[in-house]
């Protein structure tokens, strides 16, 4: 299995905000969860891979290839749906559609007639007309349509109704079939990354928190309901974050199999992204 | 490219549309003899540099740039695209404006030969070429709203200059002679400036979008 997107210790620094030594693989066959609270750096990742912004250190292939030596060949292989829809607002979906084929060497009509159809996009409407749902549907008809390897995908679910986010994931789901495909998603929306991705990288002030393939973290991770009194007899080393409310406390236990057998008494539930990440995030807040 | 060029030709159409109207008029007022026939030299100045300018600024209020600059067009197509589409405005409508003064030369609404009608039109683009070479790269460093300040100024000292030229010499004020060989060459020399300035100016403003961040 070849990788499509390799970034290796990735920086760039905004002088306020740094993004630094930032590295994760994207296998070709599968989906990366790019997670992170604002501003911890997911837009500014994506945005160096598709050499928005100029890295100040780092290495960023995309199927093998150096995204800024071979920046025309790479973008060609790229499908971008980013935080918003950039589409000028007197335009209708077919005249994008013509401005973007023009634009991208595979770029394949019929297929983006396909989506416009089972998006409910083929009316005359303006994109000016359109709600954050459909610009955000035409946006990811549009990335199909340009018949890429890699889908990069920035808060692109974010919006949507629960309804068409999960149309959407299943389209992702099958774009992946192909081993030669990949997709990189940054999303807010975890449980959404927990139905479809296979790996998450999880982004904290810029710096890698936490990355590897979901199943594992997920597996590992868990999530300690107990009293004060016993969260303060545990090892704090096998915490990666605990809440102390009026009621009870909460952790994020790092390794829950570990934890059940060093403190069998106490009942530690399988964690999800959310928790991995607010725990993380927070650290020992109160 | 070709996406670049469409893309532009579709959002302006309606202010497009409008300068038609414009031309329709003005023509309209030089066939009653209200204004010269320059006049419709000085539309294509106007259509070659309010509609590049329209163009960035629509670019602007959708953020078009970093879309674009995501596809395999990157950087180099955006600017590439600008001044060609910019070169295509003032190539069409000099054409359009030449046609019309040999359209009104040829059914004798105006006395001018038509050699006099092509070089009041060359003039007027190749002064055109001129100022968007001057404006473009400050549209793309800065966007269309700082930049139409830029923009005046740079029309008001060029057509201004000329214009002052032009009266002094027609007031009898004695103007330095240039030698024949430099009148004679003259033409030439000021297309080559045009041409070089706008070669210059697109290399300037590829220097400015590759360091542009998104």
């Amino acid at each position: 299995m070849n990788n499509a997107l390799e970034v290796s210790h990735l920086s760039k620094d905004y002088g306020a905000f740094k993004l630094e030594d930032v590295s994760f693989t994207v296998p070709g066959g599968t989906i990366m969860g790019l997670i992170g609270e604002n501003g911890a750096g997911k837009s500014t990742t994506i945005k160096c891979i598709l050499n928005l912004v100029r890295r100040d250190g780092g290495e960023i292939t995309v199927f093998g290839r150096d995204n800024r030596k071979e920046e025309r060949a790479v973008k060609g292989d790229i499908g971008v749906v980013l935080d918003e829809v950039l589409f000028h607002d007197v335009l209708r979906p077919q005249q994008v559609g013509k401005v973007l084929a023009g634009l991208y060497p595979r770029w394949d009509g019929k297929l983006f007639d396909h989506y416009l159809e089972k998006f409910g996009l083929t009316g005359k409407k303006t994109v000016k007309e359109f709600s954050r749902g459909m610009k955000m549907k035409l946006a990811i008809a549009a990335a199909f349509a340009a018949r890429p390897r890699l889908l990069i995908l920035d808060e692109a679910t974010s919006g949507l109704d629960p309804v068409v986010r999960d149309e959407i994931l299943d389209e992702f789901l099958e774009f992946i079939q192909d081993e030669d495909h990949a997709i990189l998603i940054s999303s807010h929306i975890t449980s959404d990354l927990e139905k479809a991705a296979d790996y998450i990288t999880y982004l904290h002030n810029g710096r890698v928190a936490v990355s590897g393939a979901k199943d594992e973290l997920l597996d590992t991770y868990g999530k300690l309901v107990c009293g004060r009194s016993e969260l303060e007899q545990i090892d704090r080393a096998l915490l990666a974050g605990s809440r102390v409310g009026q009621f009870g406390c909460e952790a994020l236990v790092k390794d829950r199999h570990a934890f059940a057998r060093r403190y069998p008494a106490l009942t530690v539930d399988p964690a999800t992204l959310e928790d991995i990440m607010v725990f993380t995030g927070k650290g020992d807040a109160q | 490219m070709k996406g670049l060029l469409y893309k532009d030709i579709v959002v302006l159409k309606k202010q497009i549309s409008t300068l038609l109207i414009f031309v329709v008029v003005y023509g309209g007022f030089c066939m009653a003899g209200v204004f010269d026939f320059s006049i419709i030299g000085v539309l294509v100045s106007v259509f070659g540099l309010t509609i590049p300018m329209s163009s960035v600024a629509l670019d602007d209020a959708a953020h078009w740039d970093r879309y674009a600059a995501a596809t395999p067009a990157g950087r180099k197509g955006i600017v590439a695209g600008k001044y060609l589409f910019t070169l295509l405005v003032i190539l069409v409508s000099g054409l359009a404006g030449t046609a019309i003064m040999l359209g009104m030369s040829a059914t004798g609404l105006i006395d001018n030969p038509p050699q006099e009608l092509v070089v009041v039109i060359l003039s007027c683009a190749a002064v055109t070429l001129l100022l968007d070479a001057v404006i473009l790269p400050f549209l793309l460093k800065y966007g269309a709203e700082k930049v139409r300040i830029v923009s005046m100024i740079t029309f008001v000292l060029i057509f201004g200059s000329i214009v002052l030229l032009g009266g002094l010499a027609n007031n009898g004020v004695n103007m330095p002679q240039l030698p024949g060989w430099l009148a004679a060459a003259l033409p030439a020399v000021f297309a080559l400036v045009s041409v070089g300035g706008f070669a210059l100016s697109f290399a300037v403003s590829l220097g400015i979008y590759d360091r542009k961040e998104f």
